[in-house]
């Protein structure tokens, strides 16, 4: 017997030569496959250098802002690759852009008051507008790019408006028939423990400038700060409590009835706070509502800066922008709000001039100090 | 070196089952053992995990407990009602220093206070953690804490209800050693004793030393998680990933372990997971994780706490086991390895046997050592190989004794048994050549029956034959080992006389062959082969008479030289024809009749010399005298012969 390496193929005996053997054939068939396998392989390879000859396109944004449909339709058309990174903190943002001595990215999204902290470290690009046709798409008051601080430093544009939101006074139409129209609502006496505010320095502190007249929110003066101080705990004493999270705020809202919130996440909240059951409603006061504006950045250390300039004009175009509306409940700057009305008084935010003294103070008045402990 | 054969193969394939059963054994015991081991820890560490939610329930009962008792005390609600916070106040500073016990005997409250409901919850008792000790906060130190859940959800509790609030980190401001920790509050309701509420006693506590005492008799090597309803993590073996809303990243549990989403979904009571099986959802470890209900609050009705613990830990036992079945494979396969080559070779070595058997298939000593005896398979074929054997070699024998019996029938004159004229002539050939090789004589005589044809006639054939038996045995007898005697056909018989002194015998020979007194012969003349001097030609023949003997055996008895020369005398006077034909014919006359011609003198001389042959016959050349004496003695002889009685016979031929 003779046992030939498989035993399902029979070999014939030696003395008799087949003319094919198949054996060989099968081998051969292997080699031709493998062959083949790593041509194509070596083809592959030899077309990524060739995609990596395309254009790389590294993005930092917010979540929300470029979603991986976007994404790809971006980089059909324009044959490039994008790298998207995501934050969700200024915080985040900050130490993405300080990652390496020059920064990482190309284009980012941050809100106005961290744009002009970038642009005075020098880490942003001045912007050709004429490379950014679907500005001209843009409602009026996003046009007028120097009426809104920060996006404008030494005769250069530096950012390009995207999308904002607004902190307005979100009201239990319940138990509040007429929208209100005032900031002041939130220390009427008769929501008292109905009224929930925002856990943040900044926010409050400007918003009670407003509240109080205040020409800049932005930058106080130590009477101006210490009449805030007082009638922040005023509100205090009127509230039911401060929340931080939606989630916190949707809970009390339901659990408590609340009937009048400041809205830090807009309308945002509004989506939330119906799915959970609430009859909201959004209003911006009279004195104005602070909004953010988060616009879209080309880095200093952009490589591609034309293909950097077409992602800010995509990122513009209607139906890339509606997706805000519909997907994040955030606005954008090509349509009015549904919320709010076109004219509505948006005070932009802008950075802070004395923050420590903020926080400080704010920290005392959460943790519930009295007045007179305040000079 | 093995040759490829059968025994190489056949031990390899029981070598290699032997390996790969014993391998596969071996690997399945201790895959099944590891996951014996993993499924057997995965249970132990959920119970221990429902042990710690347990113990962690008993610990925030305990301080339950400790808030009810201040809460229940008289002298609280009479503080709270009656005071303010501000100015001194006797039993204030009394219900105080129990405040003050209370804290000194728990280090892990951060915070005992006692909450007016009026005045925005004014705090009126207030004592913090300071280091290792209790301070006491006092006047312009004491806070409005009516914002706070734990002030106005524990207003709206029934008598003895306690209100569980969300673990966070403690951001108050003047808090002393609790800013800044991860803080777990337990609020109670005061009461008044009209039934109205009228404040709350809240105890914070430390959680970090709560876990201390959840981890008191935890192995080491445990690791401990716990997160709040909507999976933020409390605590975690990584502090950094601890109480991420704070810093504004979340980070959730369902993220970082997705198999606990129907915890939080709350369609499972428990999740059980190991890096054994699934190494994506749980890397090196084997976790369990259990939902427990908490406080009361949304985002707060329940906390999922669990364990880790290193999947080496569990294993080790495995791999202990692990490292002995690797031996005990290992040996078993050197095993079944040596076993494998000692069964192929016990398995080849009867067909070994065999083969040696038919390769010298007519040697004896090879059919003893075949196994003969076995009962298998291999027995049964070397019994059928030796039937086979014995058959050809039967046949075998048969058929030689055939090729003798034929080669002798060939060879052989069947009615005398003597050699046949072809035989005879190979054998001449044959001596002719030894002799010449040798230079020695060679005789070769005629012998010719006379009045053969009367006895057949008058007696019939079956005499015929018997006479011709008789004379073929007598002349056997007459002549020595080394002669031989053939039947050339008929009446006429040859014998070869080979040896040195043949010429010398050869007459003699001759003599003793006519010298039987009861038959009658003619010995023709034969011939020598002598390489040197060519002998005298001469011829003579002798009549031979008849015998006429059936069924009596005849003596020869030699005759003496000297008769021979008589009669060769006596045939000297008849010769007259020299030729070979003419010879014959007179001789056939002479054996007829005696004539007178016969008779003539004797002479003495010695006797014959044998000479070459003329061509046809090789002749006996006999001296005249010696031929005549012989001839003389046949016709005496005949004459003797037809008048005496028959010859004694002798039973026993020579």
């Amino acid at each position: 017997m003779h046992w030939g390496p498989l035993f399902l193929m029979r070999r014939t005996p030696r003395s008799v030569r087949t003319p094919a053997n198949p054996q060989c054939k099968i081998c051969r068939a292997w080699a031709a496959f493998f062959l083949v396998a790593l041509l194509a392989g070596g083809g592959l390879f030899a077309a990524s250098p060739a995609a990596a000859a395309e254009s790389v396109l590294r993005v930092l944004a917010w979540p929300g802002y470029a979603d991986a449909d976007v994404v790809k339709a971006f980089e059909a058309r324009f044959h490039a690759k994008v790298e998207v990174t995501l934050v969700d903190s200024d915080e985040a943002l900050w130490d993405n852009m300080h990652a390496g001595r020059t920064p990482q990215f190309d284009v980012l999204a941050a809100n106005t008051a961290e744009i002009q902290r970038y642009t005075q470290e020098h880490m942003l690009a001045p912007l050709d507008l004429a490379q950014i046709p679907n500005t001209r798409r843009q409602l009026p008051r996003f046009q007028a790019l120097s009426s809104i601080d920060g996006l404008t430093a030494g005769g250069n544009v530096y950012a390009i408006p995207f999308t904002y939101s607004s902190m307005g006074l979100i009201y239990d139409r319940k138990q509040i028939a007429v929208a209100p129209t005032s900031m002041a609502e939130l220390w009427n006496p008769r929501y008292r423990g109905k009224v929930l505010d925002f856990n943040s320095a900044q926010h409050n502190f400007s918003f009670a400038a407003l509240a109080l007249g205040y020409p800049d929110p932005f930058q106080l003066s130590p009477t101006q700060t210490r009449a805030i101080a007082l009638k922040l705990i005023d509100l205090r004493r009127n509230l039911l409590t401060y929340y931080t999270l939606p989630e916190e705020a949707t809970a009390f809202f339901i659990q408590h009835k609340v009937a009048l919130m400041f809205g830090n996440y807009g309308t945002q909240q509004l989506e939330q706070l119906r799915r959970a059951g609430a009859d909201v409603g959004y209003v911006i006061p009279n004195e104005g509502a602070l909004a953010w504006l988060d616009c879209w950045a080309m880095t200093s250390a952009a490589a591609h800066r034309p293909l950097a300039l077409a992602w800010i004009n995509y990122m513009l175009e209607p139906d890339v922008s509606v997706l805000l509306i519909q997907r994040q409940g955030l606005a954008n700057t090509l349509t009015p709000s549904p919320e709010s009305n076109v004219n509505a008084h948006l005070v932009w935010i802008r950075p802070v001039a004395d923050v420590p003294r903020r926080e400080a103070l704010w920290s005392r008045i959460v943790s519930g100090d009295l007045p007179e402990t305040f000079k | 070196m093995m040759r490829p054969g059968l025994t190489f193969k056949l031990s390899l394939l029981l070598a290699c089952i032997g390996v790969v059963a014993s391998g596969a054994t071996g690997f399945y015991a201790y895959h099944a053992n590891r996951t014996m081991l993993v499924h057997e820890a995965e249970q132990n560490l959920l119970t221990s995990t429902e042990l710690l939610g347990q113990r962690f329930s008993v610990a925030i009962n305990d301080v339950a407990a400790d808030a009810k008792v201040l809460a229940a005390l008289p002298s609280s609600a009479r503080v709270v009602q009656s005071d303010d916070g501000s100015g001194a106040n006797d039993s204030r500073e009394r219900l105080a220093r129990v405040f003050g016990s209370f804290m000194a005997n728990h280090p892990e409250y951060l915070q005992i206070r006692l909450i007016s409901r009026e005045h925005y919850g004014r705090e009126l008792i207030r004592f913090d953690r300071n280091a290792q000790s209790a301070v006491r906060v006092e006047a312009s130190g004491l806070q409005e804490k009516g914002q706070f859940p734990y002030v106005f959800d524990t207003l709206a509790l029934p008598p003895r209800g306690i209100y569980i609030s969300p673990i966070t980190v403690n951001h108050e401001h003047g808090a002393h050693s609790a800013e800044g920790k991860p803080t777990l509050r337990l609020g109670t309701p005061v009461f008044a004793p009209d039934g109205s509420v009228i404040g709350v006693v809240v105890i914070d506590v430390d959680l970090a030393s709560l876990l201390k005492v959840l981890q008191v008799d935890l192995p080491p090597g445990y690791q401990v998680y716990l997160a709040n309803e909507w999976g933020d993590f409390l605590i975690h073996p990584d502090a950094a990933q601890t109480f991420g809303f704070d810093r504004g990243r979340r980070i959730l549990m369902q993220d970082s372990f997705p198999a606990t989403v129907p915890l939080f979904e709350q369609s499972k009571n428990n999740v059980l997971m190991n890096g054994l099986m699934r190494p994506n959802q749980a890397a090196d470890h084997v976790l369990a994780f259990i939902r427990m209900p908490f406080g009361v609050a949304d985002g707060n009705r329940f906390i999922v706490l669990g364990l880790a613990k290193p999947l080496a830990d569990v294993l080790a036992g495995a791999t202990l086991l692990g490292d002995s079945i690797v031996r005990m494979v290992l040996i078993s396969s050197v095993l079944a390895f040596l076993l494998a080559i000692v069964f192929a070779r016990a398995l080849t070595q009867p067909l070994h046997m065999l083969a040696h058997a038919a390769t010298h298939f007519f040697a004896d000593h090879t059919m003893g050592a075949l196994p003969l005896r076995r009962t298998d398979e291999i027995g049964v074929l070397a019994r059928c190989f030796d039937r086979m054997r014995r058959d050809i070699r039967s046949q075998l024998d048969v058929l030689h004794t055939k090729q003798h019996e034929l080669v002798h029938l060939a060879s052989h004159d069947a009615l005398t048994g003597l050699p046949n004229r072809m035989m005879f002539a190979d054998r001449l050939e044959a001596a002719i050549r030894e002799a010449s090789a040798a230079g020695e004589r060679l005789a070769v005589l005629f012998v010719d029956l006379d009045r053969f044809k009367q006895i057949n006639d008058q007696y019939g054939h079956a005499v015929g034959d018997r006479v011709l038996a008789t004379v073929a045995r007598r002349l056997q007898a007459v002549l020595s080992e080394g002669d031989m005697v053939a039947r050339l056909g008929g009446d006429e018989f040859i014998v070869l006389i080979k040896g040195a002194l043949s010429s010398d015998a050869a007459p003699g020979i001759a003599i003793s062959i006519m010298g039987s007194r009861c038959w009658s012969a003619r010995v023709s003349v034969s011939a020598t082969i002598r390489p040197t001097a060519p002998p005298p030609k001469r011829c003579c023949s002798m009549p031979m008479p008849p015998c006429m003997l059936p069924n009596r055996a005849n003596t020869l008895r030699g005759c003496t030289i000297r008769t021979c020369s008589t009669r060769v005398r006596a045939a000297r006077a008849r010769r007259a024809p020299a030729s070979g034909t003419a010879r014959r014919t007179a001789n056939r006359q002479t054996t007829r009749t005696p004539s007178a011609s016969d008779r003539g003198s004797a002479t003495r001389t010695p006797c014959c010399e044998l000479a070459p042959s003329d061509g046809r016959q090789t002749v006996l050349s006999l001296t005249p005298s010696c031929a005549e004496a012989i001839q003389r003695g046949l016709r005496s002889y005949s004459r003797r012969a037809a008048s005496t009685p028959p010859c004694v016979a002798e039973s026993a031929l020579r």
